[in-house]
């Protein structure tokens, strides 16, 4: 009995030890693995955040107001955001290779399935990120225009060009993931359906006033600059 | 040099028009040029679409060389922004030459007048005006004069006062000095004059002009400077030129020529107005920091012929509508002040926007920290900068209806005092500027 | 080489212009003389002239260099007998080289004996011979010309009590032309000189001959019929023999001299040579270009008469205002150059020595439609002295070597008519015949194949003009054409390099053959011809189509 225990012991321990040694240098080479991806992971970090820097992304972002948009919600600059995605992006692959040779059975395909995913999810935020930069600026110019021009309501002209614009690249980035795209489609065509027609509406409300002071204009016009000088400001 | 190129190659015997690829001067332009040759005198003329006035103002220039500049070489160059109505031809069908003897204008030799079309691929004027002084730096003139196609007031003197100071008396940069409505040009006397004079320290009244005299080196150095691929795509680009005279440490001075028109045929929207100066001004703290961060107070430019005046005669304006739209402004940009001015000042300006039309004022130093707040914000690119410009008109506005409301009834005596004032205080806050400048994030 | 025989032989000629004084004394008496001259007629061919311009060589009490001729049929003693000119006139023509004499037919000098007898009293049958007034009033309208020295155009005569008419020195008196004893008179001296040989006449002031109130007193109608009178019979009994006529003039107003070819053969082109100074210095020939754009056309047989500078003064007379003040500033800096409406200096002189620019006026004055005139000293470069007064620092004597008064005279230097130029620069040492006739690049040697190629044709005496508008203003170019024979003129007028492009479309497919060294050039094409040129260089190509 005991010697069955122990001749059991012993095998289990030799199993074990020789199941260990068969195991170890796969962590070995996980942990490697992992090493060298952060080291790989560090330099294209470095790299792209010159490159960007060369590129003067973040001009570029803080004019069209994307920077404020990240400052906002507490982030650093977008050169900062990007190449530290990037660096996490890396490094994750990487140690997720390790893992896979860790040879652990279910595990190796979500590792496949992420790797075929990721290019996918970079275009997605690539298009996110310049949509949402694009939203913000358009919608800024048109109510400064609107402004300007002494047009009336200028705050919903400015939120229908935000809509507008934000909807659609959401409806990109939606069928680029891939995610339910049936239900997506349906859904982004009502609320942008529903979008436009709000908006109609709203046109037409003020509409009715623009072209009450457009006609007012047209025919008081010749009266009211017979009286009036204008003012150069040059 | 470019010259020498073009006729080496053999570039000059093709008689189609286009640009090299080295130059964004015509091979056409350049064989005019070639025939100008060396002058001693260039008046430029940029022209879009002027055909109504430039006929009399050519006239007028001709006349202006002629009796002021008999002997001297003399060339007139059109740069026209793709005119339709036929601006060129008639600039050009003005030449003295023999060729075309009828003149009855006495004249010694040849006055050559010739156009060209600049790359309109920028919008503002700068084409133009790089194209006049890349044709400077070619015919190497001793005094180069532009003019405005627009002037219904110009005289054959105005290029007398424009040139002499040059060529007697070695200025490199002549200024024009007008006689103008007390309300006339708010956007100089309330922004752009006092600003310049507070931060490069020289009291030039119209550092923004469509007219001007210049030497021949520093239209050379300001060509080779980079502003030309500026972001402001070129707008402003004479004020970047007297600032640039200044910083270059050039010799400036202002000659009082006459009459400004006192209402524009074209009346000049703000936000282009506001382009060309604040814009401009604004880009060029930048490069210009080291000058202006150690310059305090400011002195007077020398000034030939008669002093600034204004002419006082009543104006109807609907300032009325200054007010409605500087506080439609307030209201409906709240979030882009936000990004660009203070908390405290944007706190004042909507507490004024409440006040009554009768006790509405903008004060002036509320005013002046709005400017510079803007410049800083512009500096810092918080949003996009020609937002930024944007932003700044509905303020204006309200700037614009105070100083119609506080001069109405004054005298020239106080309108320019008023201005003095405003300026002083520009001086004054100048340190503000500073200290925003420094807390860059 | 005997003369030819054809009666436009003035529209060939290149005249050389001296003054019998000024250019060899062979007596040793400090004045040149017609032996002398005879002596110098072999320097003269070999300059390739063939005409002599001589100016008044008559009996004259000098106080207008000879213009007040006190006899106008004899040789003043101090120039030689009437024999000497006639065995210098004969020499003349032996070597194919014409003559042009003076004659001042507008006034006489006071010394004249017809004034004596017209002044002694107011009975005398020559009284009328001149123009008398008892007051000073009468033709108001006419302008004063010596500016410098004359303040009214009457002057007193102390002795007849009245005042007689001067429109030059009032040691002047002008003749009566309305007077028609004094108009057969004028013939009877032309025909002297005719018959002796003469081959044409120089008539000095013609617009001023007849006065009539009420205008200026020039260029009358009156005027024309006296010269077209003396035309006619010229013409009847001397055919061949040439008038050329002096009228300092506006080209409108010149027109009226040549008639409809029955007055005078010749005229000088006054406003034409001032402008060619000026189209230098602006480095512009706008001012050339336009002075022929308004000179009129002439008859056929009549040609104009082109110089660069003269014993006169450069008068600035037919420009504007602006122009005469340009032209002072430029050529005339020291007031002491000036003289009435004029500058009194040599070419040389006037154009900084600069032999580029010496080259260059000449082949203006070579190759504009016209006969040119040389005045002497001019075709070696010689300076002037503006320290002798009036207009003699032009006339000073003919530097032929750098010996003993430069070879002009063996007399002592102090008897000699005039000094010498003596400056380091344009001095007889330095600028000589002897000397530039040894240096194969001399100006002179320079001047004799130019004035040799410009005989090599006949179209610039005689073909018309057509001038090339190049948009470089600062090159002057013209084709003269006569017949098939076709000449392109190019002219820098700037002191740099400059490209020029030539529409010469109508001469397709000919090739230019540069007329000075023979050379070809490239065939002429669809494209704009493109010439460069040095500073102040000139071109003249022949057209041929081989």
């Amino acid at each position: 009995m005991r010697e069955m225990i122990v001749s059991e012991l012993s095998q289990a321990l030799h199993e074990m030890a020789r199941g260990f040694a068969h195991f170890l240098p796969r962590i070995i080479v996980m942990l490697i693995l992992a090493a060298l991806g952060w080291v790989i992971a560090y330099v294209v970090k470095v790299i792209l955040r010159s490159i960007l820097r060369l590129v003067k992304l973040d001009k570029l972002s803080e004019n069209a107001g994307a920077s404020q948009l990240l400052s906002k919600a507490a982030l650093p600059s977008p050169t900062e955001v990007l190449s530290r995605f990037v660096f996490w992006i890396a490094w994750l692959g990487f140690i997720l290779l390790g893992v896979s040779v860790l040879g652990i059975l279910g595990l190796q395909e979500q590792v496949a399935r992420f790797f075929l995913f990721l290019p996918r999810l970079f275009v997605a935020m690539f298009i996110m990120f310049f949509g949402l930069l694009a939203a913000s600026f358009f919608s800024r110019a048109a109510l400064l225009a609107a402004v300007n021009a002494n047009v009336p309501s200028p705050r919903v002209l400015s939120l229908a060009v935000r809509s507008i614009i934000i909807v659609f690249v959401l409806s990109i980035v939606f069928e680029e993931l891939g995610l339910a795209e049936q239900t997506m489609l349906v859904a982004f065509g009502i609320a942008f359906g529903a979008l436009m027609l709000g908006l109609a509406i709203a046109f037409g409300m003020g509409g009715r006033d623009l072209a009450r002071r457009f006609l007012e204009k047209k025919i008081v016009r010749g009266k009211k600059e017979a009286n009036e000088d204008e003012l150069s400001p040059l | 040099m470019l010259l020498e190129a073009r006729l080496h190659d053999g570039a000059v015997f093709r008689t189609e028009t286009k640009v090299a690829e080295e130059s964004y001067l015509t091979d056409d332009f350049l064989r005019q040029l070639m025939n100008v040759g060396e002058v001693d005198i260039l008046v430029g003329l940029p022209t879009h679409n002027n055909a109504k006035t430039v006929g009399s103002i050519v006239h007028t220039i001709q006349s202006g060389i002629l009796r002021g500049f008999p002997r001297e070489r003399a060339v007139i160059i059109n740069a026209d922004g793709g005119s339709r109505d036929g601006t060129p031809e008639l600039v050009t069908g003005v030449s003295i030459d023999d060729v075309r003897p009828a003149s009855n204008l006495q004249a010694l030799r040849t006055l050559h007048s010739i156009s060209t079309k600049y790359a309109s691929s920028s919008r503002s004027a700068s084409g133009a005006f790089r194209t006049i002084l890349a044709a400077a730096e070619l015919l190497r003139p001793k005094a180069c004069v532009v003019m405005s196609p627009e002037s219904a007031n110009i005289q054959p003197e105005w290029l007398s006062k424009l040139l002499r100071p040059i060529f007697d008396d070695g200025f490199d940069l002549v200024t024009p000095i007008y006689r103008r409505h007390k309300f006339q040009g708010l956007l100089i006397t309330n922004l752009l004059y006092p600003m310049t004079r507070a931060l490069y320290g020289l009291r030039i009244r119209e550092a923004y002009s469509p007219e001007f005299g210049f030497s021949g080196r520093l239209g050379s150095q300001f060509l080779g400077q980079n502003v030309w691929s500026d972001e402001t795509e070129g707008a402003g680009v004479e004020l970047r030129f007297t600032l640039a005279a200044i910083t270059g440490k050039y010799r400036i001075c202002q000659s009082f020529l006459g009459d400004k028109d006192r209402i524009e045929r074209r009346a000049v929207d703000l936000v282009p107005a506001l382009r060309q100066t604040a814009g401009a001004l604004f880009s060029a703290l930048e490069p210009d920091f080291p000058v202006w961060s150690v310059v305090t107070g400011s002195q007077p430019a020398p000034t030939t012929g008669s002093d600034q005046e204004v002419l006082l005669e009543a104006l109807r304006v609907n300032r009325k509508r200054l007010r409605e739209m500087f506080l439609a402004g307030i209201a409906e940009l709240e979030s882009v002040f936000q990004s660009i001015l203070s908390p405290s000042t944007l706190a004042e300006l909507q507490s004024i926007a409440h006040l009554g039309e009768e006790e509405f004022r903008y004060p002036a130093e509320l005013w002046v920290r709005t400017v510079y707040e803007f410049a800083a914000s512009y500096q810092k690119s918080v949003i996009s900068r020609d937002h930024i410009i944007q932003a700044l008109a509905p303020l204006f506005r309200g700037r614009m209806f105070t100083f119609l409301t506080e001069n109405r009834n004054a005298s020239a005596g106080d309108v320019e005092k008023n201005i003095e004032d405003l300026c002083l205080v520009f001086e004054r806050l100048k340190p503000y500027l500073l200290q925003l400048w420094k807390t860059r994030e | 080489m005997p003369l030819n025989r054809d009666v436009l032989w003035y529209k060939d000629a290149i005249v050389y212009q001296v003054h019998v004084r000024t250019f060899h004394d062979s007596n040793g008496d400090g004045i040149g003389d017609f032996q002398g001259l005879e002596g110098k007629l072999d320097y003269l061919e070999e300059l390739a002239i063939n005409a002599i311009w001589l100016m008044p060589f008559f009996p004259s009490p000098l106080r207008d260099d000879g213009y007040d001729i006190a006899d106008y049929n004899a040789v003043h003693s101090s120039y030689g007998t009437l024999e000497d000119f006639r065995k210098f006139l004969g020499s003349a023509h032996d070597r194919g080289i014409r003559v042009i004499i003076e004659l001042v037919s507008n006034h006489t000098s006071d010394q004249h004996l017809w004034f004596q007898e017209s002044r002694s009293s107011k009975d005398n049958p020559r009284r009328d011979w001149y123009v008398w007034s008892d007051t000073d009033t009468r033709y108001k309208g006419a302008r004063i010309i010596f500016l410098d020295t004359e303040t009214s155009n009457w002057a007193w005569d102390p002795i007849s009590k009245s005042f007689y008419w001067h429109r030059f020195f009032s040691h002047q008196p002008d003749l009566n032309y309305d007077n028609p004893a004094v108009r057969e008179q004028m013939w009877n001296v032309m025909k002297f000189w005719l018959e002796m040989g003469v081959d044409a006449f120089r008539l000095d002031a013609v617009p001023y001959l007849v006065e009539r109130e009420g205008t200026n007193c020039e260029n009358l109608p009156e005027t024309h019929d006296v010269l077209k009178e003396l035309r006619r019979k010229l013409d009847e009994h001397f055919p061949g023999r040439m008038l050329l006529a002096e009228a300092n003039q506006w080209p409108a107003d010149l027109r009226p001299y040549f008639g409809d070819g029955d007055e005078f053969h010749m005229a000088f082109h006054f406003p034409l040579m001032p402008r060619m100074f000026m189209g230098l210095k602006l480095e512009d020939r706008k001012p050339i270009t336009e002075i022929l754009q308004q000179t009129p056309e002439i008859p056929p047989s009549c040609q104009w008469s082109l110089f660069l500078r003269n014993h006169d003064e450069l008068t600035l007379e037919m420009v504007t205002d602006m122009e005469r003040d340009y032209m002072y500033d430029m050529y005339a800096g020291s007031k002491t150059m000036r003289l009435n409406l004029g500058i009194r200096r040599r070419l040389a002189p006037l154009l900084d020595n600069d032999r580029r620019r010496i080259e260059l006026m000449n082949g203006m004055l070579m190759s504009l439609p016209g006969t040119p005139i040389i005045y002497y000293g001019d075709e070696i470069g010689m300076g002037d002295n503006i320290n002798l007064g009036d207009r003699n620092g032009v006339r000073t004597p003919m530097q032929w070597n750098g010996g003993w008064n430069g070879g002009f005279s063996t007399a002592a230097p102090e008897r000699l008519y005039a000094p010498l130029i003596e400056d380091p620069v344009y001095g007889y040492p330095a600028v000589n015949v002897l000397r530039q006739k040894a240096s194969e690049h001399s100006l002179l040697n320079w001047m004799q194949s130019i004035v040799t190629v410009r005989k090599s044709t006949t179209v610039f005496g005689r073909g018309s003009i057509e001038f090339l508008y190049p948009a470089n203003h600062r090159i002057l170019a013209y084709v003269r054409r006569l017949g098939n024979e076709v000449v392109l003129v190019v002219n820098n007028l700037s002191s740099t390099a400059q490209a020029v492009e030539l529409d010469l479309r109508r001469y397709k497919g000919n090739i230019l053959i540069e007329m000075f060294g023979k050379n070809i050039f490239p065939r002429v094409g669809d494209l704009p011809y493109l010439l460069t040129m040095g500073p102040y260089q000139f071109y003249w190509f022949r057209l041929r189509r081989i």
